[in-house]
């Protein structure tokens, strides 16, 4: 299992069009069970709804964990994704 | 028997009932949820290659969100139609809570999915629904799922538990002059009634008697004889009050000025901003707005300018997410943030009013030096033009849409700046009484005809009167009659309605 913990710094937190990158990038790991947890909430990285139900701010820290082939791979391609996003 | 509506559109329909179910035998089903999924998956796959609405559909299928929800409540006993009815109140009742656009406007996909789950699972549901001919359609609530599935020439109307004016059904319906009743008691009707929807009157007859045929038959003459098309202006206690039409499109400046519209009291211009994916041409836009100018002749043809922001987003905007859309940047706020695509505008309306009576609308204002500015970039717009040689109208007149608090207090001072005022009903009721126009939690607050609304909209007139100059309403509460004979005392001098069809019925009410 691999996990890696990153601080939200778009703006605006994550809205709908990087979390839909999120979820295609989850989906391109299809050996891996990936999650995504804020505070006591767990989620699917595979589910759009789930992940925009966190409500993810600024300045939130999550935790992305992977199990599973290429974890390592799944994990660092979705923190760089939510490190990259400024809008 | 006759049963009230809470909302309707206008119009006549009449013809059998037939009531579309949501899978509600209980426990009975025909397939299982895996197959339930895999139809719909397919159903909509092939849907989504022409629709978005289908696109977004089958993400929501295809979301674990969905089916983990589904997987918990068959965990804990339910059969499972009921799972899928639980999962989907879960859901919804979750994205209700937050605040998020993109999820608050999901909740309508997330129930129409469920709802065609829920049919298939109780094996009554059918990929195009057979109506036949002349059918009013009976439902708890309509999706566009439903529409899509319909022969819409064999519907005559709608009638509804839920829903609202603004709803999908209803735009849909009003764009082919099919009635739609709202906000009736629908298990008073079988399948099979006889059923006429009086639209106009919000009433809809079940199985009339001979003796409501004829009260029904004679009402329907009288309304039918108030169609008739009045040209010229018509005078409310010997002040003549203009009726004009609501446009988006060249299309309804048409459909308004064959109703008998004295001019186009709003040109919205957000329906061409949103056609394409890049910020339309002067050109484009010059033709656009030209050929509205010459369908109204010498008639007045007032384009408001973009009021985009708000709860619409425009690619080519790099407008900041906002919090409170609606306290944001819009409106004017947006057309003098963004100068430049502004006077693409500017200039195309400039060069449309040497076609016609053109007049400029600005939306949203809030302050009086908004139109100093607003001014300024005109006055830069004509130097170019003029410079280039290119004709326009020079003496343009300039007029502000009053819709905030703020230009109610200050109205004195906006009005001593613009050539006319025009009061926007919509978003003056929502930032007067301070209740989302969209959340049904607070639709009893929002309410043009609420007292508040009423006394800000005669000190508007009061203020436009005062200045010298006109003040009229454009918004859907200026075509209920209650609303509008209130408007006349108040001494508006023009009302501007959506509806074509309701032209000739409120030059009527005005003479009368």
């Amino acid at each position: 299992m691999t996990t890696e913990k990153v601080v939200v710094t778009a703006p605006n937190g994550l809205h709908a069009r990087p979390v839909g990158e999120i979820v295609r990038i989850a989906k391109s790991f299809p050996d891996s069970a990936v999650t995504i947890t804020s505070g006591e909430k767990t989620v699917k990285a595979t589910s759009m709804l789930s992940i925009l139900s966190l409500g993810l701010k600024k300045g939130t820290e999550v935790e992305i964990r992977a199990e599973g082939g290429d974890e390592a791979g799944a994990v660092n391609a979705i923190v760089n994704l939510i490190q990259s996003v400024t809008e | 028997m006759i049963i009230k509506s809470v909302a309707s559109t206008s119009g006549y329909g009449s013809g059998k009932a037939f009531r579309l179910c949501r899978g509600d035998a209980a426990g009975t089903h025909v397939m299982s949820i895996d197959e339930a999924f895999k139809a719909e998956r397919e159903r909509l796959s092939v849907l989504s290659v022409e629709n978005d609405i289908f696109a977004a559909h089958l993400e929501i299928l295809d979301d674990p969100m969905l089916s983990d929800a589904i997987e918990e409540h068959l965990a804990g006993g339910e059969n499972p139609l009921e799972a899928v009815a639980s999962a989907c109140d879960d859901i919804v009742s979750m994205f209700s809570s937050i605040d998020d656009e993109y999820l608050r406007a999901r909740v309508d996909d997330v129930k129409d999915v469920c709802r065609n789950i829920e049919s298939r699972l109780a094996g009554n549901f059918s990929g195009s629904l057979d109506i036949p001919e002349g059918s009013v359609v009976v439902a708890d609530e309509i999706f566009p799922s439903d529409t899509s599935r319909m022969d819409l020439s064999k519907v005559s109307a709608f009638v509804t538990r839920k829903g609202s004016v603004t709803s999908h059904v209803c735009i849909i319906a009003t764009s082919r002059g099919i009635p739609v009743a709202l906000g009736v008691d629908i298990d008073m009707i079988a399948d099979g009634d006889n059923l006429i929807v009086n639209g106009n009157a919000g009433e809809v007859a079940v199985n009339p008697t001979e003796d409501e045929l004829s009260k029904l038959a004679e009402r329907r003459i009288v309304n039918e004889s108030e169609s008739e098309i009045i040209q010229e202006p018509v005078e409310y206690q010997g002040h003549i009050v203009n009726v004009y039409g609501n446009a988006g499109c060249v299309e309804d400046v048409a459909k308004a000025m064959a109703a008998g519209a004295d001019g186009i009291g709003r040109f919205r211009t957000e329906v061409v901003f949103m056609r394409s994916e890049e910020f339309p041409t002067e050109e484009e836009q010059f033709e656009i707005y030209r050929d509205a100018a010459l369908l109204c002749g010498d008639k007045p043809l007032t384009i408001r300018t973009m009021d985009i922001g708000g709860d619409k987003k425009m690619p080519y905007l790099s407008t900041e997410p906002e919090d409170n859309p609606f306290l944001g940047v819009r409106g004017v706020r947006l057309c003098l943030a963004n100068p430049g695509l502004f006077k693409i505008q500017l200039r195309a309306i400039l060069r449309a009013g040497s076609y016609g009576n053109v007049r400029i609308l600005v939306p949203m204002v809030t302050t009086s030096a908004e139109i100093d500015r607003v001014r300024v970039l005109i006055e830069e717009c004509k130097g170019e033009l003029s410079a280039e040689g290119k004709e326009f109208d020079n003496s343009i007149p300039v007029g502000a849409m009053v819709e905030t608090p703020a230009s109610v207090f200050a109205g004195r001072a906006i009005a001593e700046k613009v050539e006319f005022f025009s009061i926007g009903t919509n978003d003056l009721t929502q930032y007067i009484m301070a209740a989302d126009r969209g959340n049904s939690g607070v639709s009893i607050l929002y309410n043009p005809k609420d007292i508040a609304v009423k006394n800000a909209v005669e000190v508007i007139v009061a203020n436009a009167h005062e200045a010298g100059i006109k003040a009229g309403i454009c918004g859907e509460a200026a075509s209920d009659p209650e609303f509008a004979e209130f408007l006349l005392e108040a001494g508006i001098d023009s009302l501007s309605l959506s509806d074509p069809r309701m032209i000739p019925v409120t030059k009527r009410l005005i003479r009368r």
